[in-house]
């Protein structure tokens, strides 16, 4: 039924769009076609450093990165649309009111993903490589088949998450066991073959070897996949009248040296009992960065020594900063409304909870220095990865306060955000690269993150929270 | 008789739609007071108005004798809310939104005030239920109960009978007649008119943002008149102004 895929489509556009008007939202895309055509004429300086090969391959890892994202978010995200938009608002809920199917429904908000975030973020990338093409020197053909392979490697991302999370919602041991299967399967392979597994990443075969039988097993694996997430697609259950022992008071009270416990105790329960905790770090956390870091580890040779920890330790941080959607994704301010509780209140609190699950990135980037065998260089890494990240959550606090995976879509807060977090990432990257002990330096951006939190509370408490 | 609510000349737009057009009024200390009004006539900006929830595009409003706009989060310390349409946080049991809502509100002894209130609205079988999963009706009961928990000396109520069953829109009406007895006040939106007809000692009507009336409902009684006739007419003739 196609009416029903085009006001899913309707429908995610207006939840965009509504939040800071038609012509804002329009620009993002625009916005996103003159940065990758602007950046497409450095292309051949920077090939001079980095080999184009591996230019590419960033560029694909990148989209598989926005594939693990934009699944992580429609999938998981049910909840917190509950939260923001009311349950009887969505039209994925339609079928409670409507003759059709839970499954029905489902693939056609996998389908409507695909399609919205394929124009949002894609087509207008791909698109601005190709305008370059004739100043850049780069052939049409290959900017045409980058398109192509950067579809590809989001959709595969898309897939992946979609697959995992419908299998997540049947079994949660079954969905880890997948998981980590995979990543022991993809480090014995490396280490017996002496290949990186990244580089049998299709999309990426594909642009450096074109054949239609690749690209036909390619789109029928993605094919595959979807079919199989629609088919492991579980309905959400309703009304369960299951009960829980009170842990409220007790959690406040463990947290009491903390300001704020029972707001943090509450997001902490919130993130627990929703399953969203687990299921962010997995699929917005953990997987994205095992599949980064097999990309980032082949640029080993165009990087300074020790530079690959101190690149992937930045990228970790800008992915760790994402917690603060996590722990924002529950909550409109409007249950807060009827209680004494301040906008400002609400944001400190979420960023101690969000500074609370740094421990997730701490101990994983001080495992990956471990195994990598370079335990020595946990320190600065550690150091790099949660200062990055604190930083660049409390840089989207003040730009998108208590909703940022709405408000990034604004072209301006979206072109603001890169500007103050692309200077940091530059001039750490730099410092590291030189020196991989001045990681430690980025503990000065503690300060900029500092005033940055405290200018966020009196920016949102001078804004009416709510509309009508 | 003081006043605990002072609006004066309030409005508030929305772009370029005007929810609330230079509204006066005062509600007086015990009052059972009904804001009445048609779907999207104002009335809930007005609460959110009051209780600093949103700032005044003009005008202003004291709330026991607070700056409403200046001092939103004394004002909502001292007064008990139920909004419309909000649910208790998903993933709390109700027990522990009560517990939440003691903590933030530094009651000490939250846990015996909340089983009172399990007990007064009969869902005790449902304290220990997640509000996600609570029926529309428990909801509301529950956001009942944490208006009140801390027994302020005024409530701001938006459609507090909604999903209620008739039996316990009559514990709840029974509720609000012995609250304002003991010289607390009630400032109630509805549009159920019955209900306001049944429990207010005072009304005020809003139209399109504007206020059409606003006095004790003794002076309509006195007059022979009754509150839904006299309610639509004067919806109507607002309509055809």
């Amino acid at each position: 039924m196609p009416d029903l895929f085009i006001n899913l489509v309707k429908e995610e556009w207006r939840t965009h769009s509504t939040m800071f008007g038609s012509i804002s939202f329009a620009l993002f895309p625009v916005m996103i076609f003159g940065i990758v055509f602007m950046g497409s004429f450095l292309v051949p300086f920077l090939s001079a450093t980095i080999p184009a090969g591996d230019l590419a391959l960033l560029a694909h890892a990148m989209f598989l990165l926005l594939g693990f994202m934009v699944g992580g978010f429609g999938l998981l995200g049910n909840e917190m649309m509950n939260r923001r938009f009311g349950q009887a608002s969505l039209l994925v809920y339609s079928a409670r009111s409507l003759p059709l199917s839970e499954r029905f429904i489902f693939a056609n908000f996998v389908l409507k993903d695909i399609v919205y975030y394929f124009f949002l973020w894609v087509f207008p990338f791909g698109a601005g490589y190709i305008a370059a093409s004739p100043f850049s020197g780069v052939p049409l053909s290959r900017g045409l088949l980058l398109l192509l392979t950067l579809s590809l490697a989001f959709l595969l991302g898309l897939c992946v998450v979609f697959i995992l999370s419908s299998l997540y919602v049947r079994s949660r041991a079954a969905c880890l066991l997948v998981v980590v299967c995979s990543a022991v399967a993809a480090t014995v392979f490396a280490a017996w073959s002496g290949t990186n597994p990244a580089l049998l990443f299709p999309p990426y075969l594909l642009y450096t070897a074109f054949s239609w039988v690749a690209l036909l097993g390619t789109v029928i694996a993605i094919a595959a996949m979807f079919a199989v997430s629609v088919l492991l697609f579980t309905p959400e259950s309703q009304g369960s009248t299951k009960t829980y022992r009170n842990v409220l008071g007790r959690l406040a009270r463990s947290l009491s040296f903390l300001p704020r416990s029972p707001l943090v105790a509450k997001d902490l329960l919130d993130l627990s009992r929703s399953g969203i905790g687990i299921g962010q770090a997995l699929f917005s956390f953990l997987i994205p960065l095992v599949a980064i870091w097999f990309f980032l580890s082949l640029l080993q040779n165009s990087l300074p020594p020790h530079g690959l920890i101190a690149i992937f330790s930045l990228t970790a941080g800008i992915i760790a900063s994402t917690i603060y959607t996590w722990v924002t994704e529950f909550d409109s301010f409007g249950p807060y409304a009827c209680l004494p509780v301040a906008v400002s209140t609400l944001i400190s609190s979420k960023m101690t909870t969000f500074l609370l699950l740094q421990v997730l990135p701490a101990v994983f980037i001080g495992a990956v220095a471990c195994i990598t065998g370079s335990p020595g260089l946990a320190g600065p890494a550690i150091v790099l990865c949660l200062s990055i990240s604190i930083y660049a959550a409390c840089v989207m606090a003040y730009l998108c306060g208590l909703s940022p995976s709405v408000l990034v879509y604004d072209v301006r807060v979206l072109f603001t955000y890169l500007l103050l977090d692309g200077v940091a990432l530059v001039l750490l990257a730099a410092l590291s690269f030189a020196n991989s002990l001045y990681g430690l330096l980025s503990v000065f951006l503690l300060v900029p993150a500092y005033l940055f939190a405290r200018a966020a509370g009196a920016r949102w408490d001078a804004r009416d929270p709510g509309g009508l | 008789m003081a006043s605990v609510i002072e609006a004066r000349e309030l409005s508030k737009s929305f772009g370029e739609v005007t929810a609330l057009d230079r509204v006066s009024l005062s509600v007086g200390e015990g009052a059972l007071f009904g804001l009445l009004g048609p779907n999207g006539s104002g009335k809930t900006t007005m609460i959110k108005v009051l209780t600093g929830q949103i700032r005044p595009t003009s005008g202003s409003a004291t709330v026991l004798g607070i700056d409403a706009e200046k001092e939103g989060i004394k004002v909502r310390e001292r007064v008990g809310i139920i909004p419309e349409q909000e649910s208790p946080p998903s993933f709390l049991t109700a027990m522990e939104y009560l517990e939440f809502v003691g903590a933030v509100r530094k009651i000490p002894d939250i846990g015996e005030r909340a089983e009172k209130w399990f007990d007064l609205l009969e869902f005790r079988d449902k304290k220990d239920v997640l509000c996600k999963d609570l029926s529309r009706g428990t909801r509301q009961k529950l956001m009942f109960a944490q208006a009140f928990i801390h027994e302020p000396v005024l409530a701001l109520i938006d459609e507090p009978l909604i999903n209620l069953d008739p039996i316990m829109q009559d514990v709840v009406k029974e509720f609000l007649a012995g609250y304002v007895r003991k010289g607390n006040t009630v400032f109630l939106s509805t549009h159920i008119l019955e209900v306001a007809e049944d429990i207010c000692s005072g009304i005020a009507i809003l139209h399109k943002g504007k206020l059409l009336h606003s006095g004790p409902l003794a002076d309509l009684t006195a007059r022979g008149e009754h509150l839904p006739e006299f309610f639509l007419s004067l919806v109507r003739k607002g309509r055809h102004a």
